[in-house]
């Protein structure tokens, strides 16, 4: 019998009225636990775009311990997405009957020659929402076009994918489909720590895909490698005791630090509904190649809202930027200040790589929220 | 509809379908005697220097919770003027109209502008009036011109700025933009905010009767938001700024609205706050004088100008570290994550 | 990974519910978290609630905190962790 809340559960940021907010004190005095316990040089990767963000939006680098190092992993969606799928979507945009519906996060990534924000200017139909289940609306209000939802995301935006498609196969939509670029994690964490290029101590695990996934799907992480790994949740308070919980640990496990939302077996019903709309198949991540069974496309019963069949497309050979070092940002290797382009020739505004356009992206994170004397703040 | 009740093209071709519109709708909304005269150029008389600015308006949806595309053109020209310590002394608004929009809500729109120009308080004097085709011009655009009377003896700009300056913000973050998003119904969303358009010439003739020369710099954070003034302020003066985050007022509805959408508060435009930086022994005494109208209750001491890391703008968190603040770039888009 | 922020239901239709955070009210589908109910907290992701959440465990947190400052001051207090326990959420509470 689970209690109901009697107080509203912390948000994101757990901000209180204009003033210190609701953890300050609790951020302080976590950050001051971090420095006593002195773990000694540790390496600790984050994958996930919206922790991220969070490190970087806090300035929580300052305030660990000498030594520790937080680094940034495959955790942005929009920044893994290779960039001959980037380019599938330009093409079906190009497509004159075809709607492209797409979440934010995707309208300025480059593709090979172009980007959706550059298509939609040249005269593409291209709309932005921040759900699924609006592409359906705008099918529904429009049926003489065919309107394709480009389904980025890990765990927890393709069950949100997933329902929209139940809907449409509900309401008989049949301008509707999905491209699914979706991807899942745990095989990422495989394919990186097999790759076996730098020495990670831990994991930050992600918060809300682990909603869905649960927590004891990284098991595999201490038992085959070594590594403990927490689940946190996004407010600073949140990612330090995450950061705590993995300091301390004696033995490598994997442990919960976002339990107001997270469970070891997660969100059965997601993931029914993931094994029902979805099958895995391999998927080429930027930054880490081809990774067997690490993507999502429409299983079979849906195959018939899935865009690759409906539409015939030539999106030609796909060309990576010259010089860029996203898929070294991606595998943690370096951090953005490492690249030579950094706050150089690529900064948000003239971006060269995904991880830079990406308004999650390990670079745009980084350059966004920058301290006061990094690489960036020459003069333009 | 009856063809009576819309806009049609020959509404624009300056005959006497044009002279019935001038005087059904314009000169009703916008009874003045200098406007009554209908003269092809306005004559006002200014004594020293003079404000000069223009606005172009294109919002859409054209009417919002708190406002329409009425009440933004008039408080955008005022506003602009003000930033000047310019007393508004006239518009004038040129009307770009798309053949088929409904007359009664051009009537709307301009009861908007009489009663933001009553407030203001600023006459328009003249106007022109376009209709476009059909699909051309999404419904209205309308571009105001203002002229001003500067009242202040100092110069009042980036330039005028100084190391220890205070930095003094009139208001709640984001109330505009939030307001126009949810009008909009694009992502499905009911706020609890409106719009917080407003004409500021009085706000800004309070802060200047507080703090005369002490009054540096003002600047509205429209489009870009306060991310983008502060940006422009840092650059232009060749100095740093130093943000203290949790000293910036934004409503609850608006930091939700902006943690479930990606948005980030410093980004977003307003329609109706002010930036003050202003010499730090006058800062308390304008800061007063904000806070004692009613568009400034909000008012609030949000950081300092500073001889360090010129040209860039540094936000002290409310966890004590401290990170670089840029101008938003492209357009603001909601993320999922 | 993702944006997701807590609100609370106001109102169920179905699969669909009313759900209210500091003055913004949306529509979400419940699709997901069929055992949600009027009153219940839930973390709400593009249009879908996708858990619903546990109070803010406050007391429980301010615990856990207490103990691993105790530890991080020098005084161990309490056994090695163990890797099973602590964290996990344990269904038959």
């Amino acid at each position: 019998m689970r209690a109901g809340p009697t107080t509203p559960p912390s948000s994101q940021t757990a901000a209180g009225p204009a003033g210190r907010p609701a953890d300050a004190e609790r951020v302080a005095a976590l950050a001051a636990a971090l420095a006593r316990l002195t773990p000694g040089a540790r390496t600790f990767m984050e994958v996930c775009g919206t922790h991220t963000m969070a490190i970087s939006r806090y300035g929580l680098r300052d305030l660990l311990p000498a030594g520790m190092r937080l680094v940034s992993g495959p955790g942005c969606p929009v920044c893994v997405t290779a960039v001959g799928d980037i380019d599938r979507v330009v093409a079906l945009a190009r497509l004159p009957e075809v709607t492209i519906v797409t979440f934010g996060d995707l309208v300025r990534v480059p593709s090979s020659h172009s980007s959706l924000a550059a298509e939609r200017a040249a005269g593409a139909d291209v709309r932005v929402v921040y759900a699924p289940t609006d592409a359906l609306e705008l099918a529904a209000a429009e049926p003489a076009r065919q309107f394709v939802l480009a389904g980025i995301g890990f765990e927890t935006t393709a069950p949100t994918v997933a329902g929209a498609l139940l809907m449409a196969r509900e309401r008989g939509l049949r301008n509707f489909s999905v491209l699914s670029l979706h991807k899942t994690m745990p095989r990422a964490l495989r394919a990186l720590l097999d790759a076996g290029e730098s020495r990670i101590d831990g994991f930050i695990l992600p918060g809300h895909v682990s909603v869905v996934t649960g927590s004891d799907c990284y098991r595999f992480l201490p038992a085959e490698y070594g590594i403990g790994g927490v689940v946190a949740g996004f407010t600073a308070a949140d990612v330090l005791e995450a950061l705590l919980l993995l300091a301390r640990q004696e033995t490598p496990a994997v442990e919960i630090g976002y339990r107001r939302a997270v469970t070891a077996a997660g969100n059965r019903v997601a993931q029914e509904l993931l094994a029902r709309v979805f099958a895995p198949c391999d998927a080429v991540w930027r930054g880490l190649g081809p990774i067997p069974g690490s993507g999502l496309r429409l299983a079979d019963e849906f195959a018939d809202y899935a865009a690759e069949e409906r539409f015939a497309i030539d999106p030609g050979e796909p060309v990576e930027p010259a010089g860029c070092r996203c898929g070294e940002v991606l595998r943690g290797l370096i951090d953005p200040p490492q690249c030579a382009l950094f706050g150089r020739r690529c900064t948000p505004e003239t971006p060269v790589g995904a991880c830079m356009v990406s308004s999650e992206g390990s670079c745009a994170a980084h350059f966004r929220y920058r301290a006061i004397d990094a690489p960036g703040n020459a003069d333009a | 509809m009856p063809d009576a009740e819309r806009i049609l093209l020959g509404h624009g071709s300056g005959g006497r379908l044009y002279r019935d519109l001038v005087h059904d709708v314009f000169l009703a909304h916008f009874a003045n005697s200098v406007l009554a005269r209908l003269d092809d150029a306005a004559a006002l008389a200014a004594s020293g220097r003079i404000a000069f600015t223009t606005d172009a308006h294109v919002v859409q949806p054209l009417a919002f919770a708190g406002g329409d595309i009425g009440r933004l053109a008039v408080a955008g020209t005022v506003n602009d003027l003000a930033t000047a310590a310019a007393r508004p002394l006239g518009m004038a608004a040129a009307f770009v109209i798309e053949e088929g929009f409904e007359i009664a809500r051009l009537h709307e729109v301009c009861a908007s502008m009489a009663a933001t120009a009553a407030e203001a308080p600023v006459e328009i004097v003249t106007g022109d009036t376009k209709v476009v085709q059909r699909g051309a011009a999404d419904g209205l655009f309308i571009t105001t011109t203002g002229v001003g009377e500067i009242v202040a003896g100092h110069e009042v700009s980036a330039a005028a700025a100084a190391a220890g300056d205070v930095l003094l913000l009139s208001g709640t973050l984001g109330d505009h933009a939030l307001a126009v998003l949810a009008a909009r119904g694009d992502f499905n969303l009911t706020l609890d905010v409106r719009s917080d358009c407003a004409p500021l010439w009085s706000l800004v003739e309070a802060a200047l009767a507080a703090g005369g020369e002490a009054v540096h710099f003002m600047r509205d954070p429209t489009r870009g938001g306060l991310a983008t003034v502060l940006a422009e302020l840092a650059e232009e003066a060749k100095l740093g700024i130093e943000v203290d985050e949790a000293a910036l007022p934004v409503t609850p509805a608006v930091r939700s609205a902006c943690e479930l959408l990606g948005y980030d508060p410093l980004s977003l435009a307003n329609e109706g706050k002010m930036v003050f930086a202003v010499a730090p022994d006058a800062a308390g005494a304008v800061l007063e004088a904000l806070r004692g109208r009613p568009e400034g209750a909000r008012a609030a001491v949000i950081g300092t100008l500073v001889g360090e890391h010129r040209g860039r703008v540094a936000l002290r968190t409310s966890y004590g570290t401290r990170r670089v603040v840029d101008m938003p770039v492209g357009e603001l888009l909601p993320r999922i994550c | 990974m993702c944006l997701a922020i807590p609100m609370r239901i106001t109102a169920t239709d179905g699969p669909a519910a009313t759900i209210e955070a500091d003055g913004l009210v949306q529509t979400t589908s419940l699709m997901l978290v069929p055992d949600a109910r009027v009153g219940d907290y839930v973390l709400v992701h593009a249009g879908f609630a996708i858990a619903v959440l546990e109070s803010d465990d406050a007391a429980e947190r301010l615990a856990l905190f207490d103990e691993i400052a105790g530890m991080a001051e020098g005084g161990e207090s309490g056994s090695d962790p163990d890797p099973d326990a602590g964290g996990s959420y344990d269904p038959s509470i």
